[in-house]
């Protein structure tokens, strides 16, 4: 990196930390530091909620895998819609008329503290560990291709979010997510417009997408019914949604932020613009990673785009295989630059005939391509001794190797940005149940307001100790965007059912959903242990098991009374 | 479980912009989601 870049950098950090701290002089009880006073408009929910979810790793890894898969990925956001207007219908004006801080605290009064405590715990194990995953997807990929120290890398992208997050709680998240989301939105287009500037001076934006296109990288919509299928219409809607719905209906991280609206309008209308907005949002990131794809066709790409690993193998008795490989790659996509060229005219002149013809080379030079990529991958395995994956590495890659000097900071900055929205959340979102489905309810309900307060503030800095520490040991895991997402399913599902049965069945009683819970979630690890269906579905599984667990239980085992809310 | 009398939140968050009643909104953000998986199998067809 440049020292301009070096300064836009460091600029817009001390810029965003600044507001944030700024944003937090005012904390003076426990709704202020945990909800913002749930004073805040519509428009702040839906970019927090969006920030919330948009972590580093949207940016990182959804154009590395729209490079690499095509823009299938964008049906994993179907079910969001949907999931938007049963939480406006059926949790918000639940969640404000009873007042919680968290979404646990709703099913003791519906159930009982023992369901309270097992949700609360579950989504505590579930969110510490993925946000360590968090802040490690983009600490690993910057310090490899900046030659940053992991450690250091770790510490800031996890710990310089900390600076606001314990001292403004909420308010100072909600903030800054406001401007976080501006530059991030920004520095997107800006990259989306640069790859399009960078192509060949005759290859417009329309001819990028139909040679990517011709080479199966628009995949939008994939209509079949396979199970075992990650990314089709129908497991983006039934599994999406289920796991949407469990996201933003149960995770406290997102729960947190539509309770900071100032009345049940403005949270639901946050909500609705998030259901609005999320796709084409999706849809654009993957049409940059595709966009590169295309620039990649008129410039040779490096056969594996982890460089770090590439340096690593040319240290060992494999170096020359490796160098071998590199040769034969170039070689095929020295001819597929051709053919692209060939295919590009034939476009131009309308020539079904020579486009079919440049296709069905391409396609075949592709299989080439990607067999050679997999020889290396498998070299690289054997000569590093790890698992390699090069998916998250292709944008930055591209971003340090041909954006102009200035952008690249930017770039970073906005990676660096998206990581401390979706992890500030995250802290918050920690802090608020261990405080108050834990320590409140469990270990001292008689302290002050400010008590809690400082509590709050302790534990927030205390998740962020722990979670850089699980970035520490964070394995590599291929995609982290999907990695984050299986540990979500592993969990979302069964939490969901429960809320499921609070909300619908109300002659289960708090036994029946507590094992049903239990047994559920024993058989959704099992169903991902034994690779049963592809993760998606384990949303939908975990929910229908508890569900169906709770009634089987109540049936044989039926609790005398069932506790209703009272608060 | 809840007050099934809820106030009707039509009169105590006033309405949403653009619509005239929530149950249009929820209608709209459907709609749209229609709307974009035709464009998306449009923009598909169209480039692949």
């Amino acid at each position: 990196m440049t020292y301009l870049d070096w300064i836009v950098l460091v600029l817009t950090l001390t810029f965003i930390i600044s507001y944030g701290i700024y944003r937090s002089r005012v904390n003076k009880n426990i709704e202020s530091y945990l909800l913002a006073d749930q004073s805040l408009p519509w428009y702040h929910v839906t970019l927090s909620l969006m920030a919330t979810q948009a972590s580093a790793i949207t940016f990182l890894s959804a154009p590395g895998q729209a490079y690499t898969d095509g823009m299938r990925f964008v049906q994993f956001y179907f079910g969001l819609p949907m999931a938007m207007v049963v939480l406006c219908i059926t949790f918000v004006p639940r969640f404000h008329q009873l007042k919680v801080f968290t979404a646990y605290e709703f099913l003791e009064g519906r159930f009982d503290l023992r369901t309270r405590g097992l949700t609360a715990g579950l989504f505590l194990l579930q969110r510490g560990l993925s946000t360590g995953l968090s802040i490690y997807a983009p600490a690993i990929i910057l310090s490899s291709i900046l030659g940053w120290d992991i450690t250091i890398t770790n510490i800031i992208s996890g710990g310089l979010v900390l600076l606001y997050t314990v001292t403004g709680g909420a308010k100072a998240i909600s903030h800054t997510h406001l401007l976080q989301m501006g530059i991030v939105t920004l520095g997107m287009v800006i990259a989306g417009f640069m790859v399009v500037h960078l192509l060949p001076e005759d290859v417009s934006f329309t001819d990028a997408l139909h040679v990517a296109g011709k080479m199966g990288k628009t995949n939008v919509i994939d209509f079949s019914f396979d199970l075992n299928n990650r990314y089709n219409v129908w497991s983006g809607i039934i599994g999406g949604f289920f796991l949407q719905l469990s996201y933003f209906g149960t995770d406290q991280s997102q729960v947190g932020r539509y309770l900071t609206g100032s009345s049940i309008g403005q949270s639901r209308l946050g909500l609705a613009m998030n259901g609005l907005l999320k796709i084409p949002m999706q849809f654009l990131i993957l049409m940059v990673g595709v966009l590169v794809f295309a620039f990649y066709q008129f410039n040779n790409p490096p056969l594996f785009f982890n460089q770090v690993q590439v340096d690593r193998i040319q240290q060992t008795v494999y170096a020359g295989a490796y160098q071998q490989l590199e040769a034969r790659h170039d070689a095929i996509q020295t001819e597929k630059s051709k053919e692209v060229l060939a295919l590009h005219q034939a476009l131009e002149r309308e020539d079904e005939v020579g486009i079919e013809k440049s296709r069905a080379i391409l396609g075949s030079l592709e299989v080439d391509v990607q067999g050679v990529r997999k020889e290396a991958q498998e070299l690289l395995v054997k000569a590093n001794g790890e698992e390699v994956n090069d998916v998250n590495y292709i944008f930055l890659r591209f971003v340090i190797e041909y954006l102009p000097v200035g952008l690249v900071g930017l770039l970073i900055a906005v990676i660096l940005l998206a990581s401390m929205g979706s992890v500030a959340a995250a802290y918050n979102s920690l802090a608020s149940t261990t405080v108050v489905d834990i320590y409140k309810r469990m270990i001292r309900s008689d302290a002050s307001d400010m008590h809690y307060v400082t509590v709050s503030r302790w534990v927030t800095f205390g998740w962020g100790i722990f979670c850089i520490f699980v970035a520490q040991y964070a394995s590599r895991l291929g995609s982290m965007i999907e990695a984050v997402n299986v540990l979500g399913s592993l969990f979302y599902g069964v939490i969901l059912g429960v809320f499921l049965v609070a909300f619908y069945f109300k002659s289960i009683g708090s036994r029946a959903v507590f094992w049903g819970a239990v047994i559920g979630e024993i058989f959704v690890i099992a169903s991902y242990w034994i690779e049963l269906t592809a993760f998606l579905w384990l949303n939908l599984i975990g929910c229908v098991l508890v569900i169906g667990f709770a009634w089987i239980i109540e049936m044989i085992w039926p609790q005398s009374s069932v506790t209703t809310t009272t608060k | 479980m809840t007050n099934p009398n809820l106030p009707d939140q039509h009169e105590q968050d006033g309405l949403p912009p653009f619509v005239k009643s929530w149950p249009q909104m929820y209608t709209l953000i459907i709609g749209v989601l229609v709307l974009q998986i035709v464009l998306f199998y449009l923009f598909m067809t169209h480039f692949q």
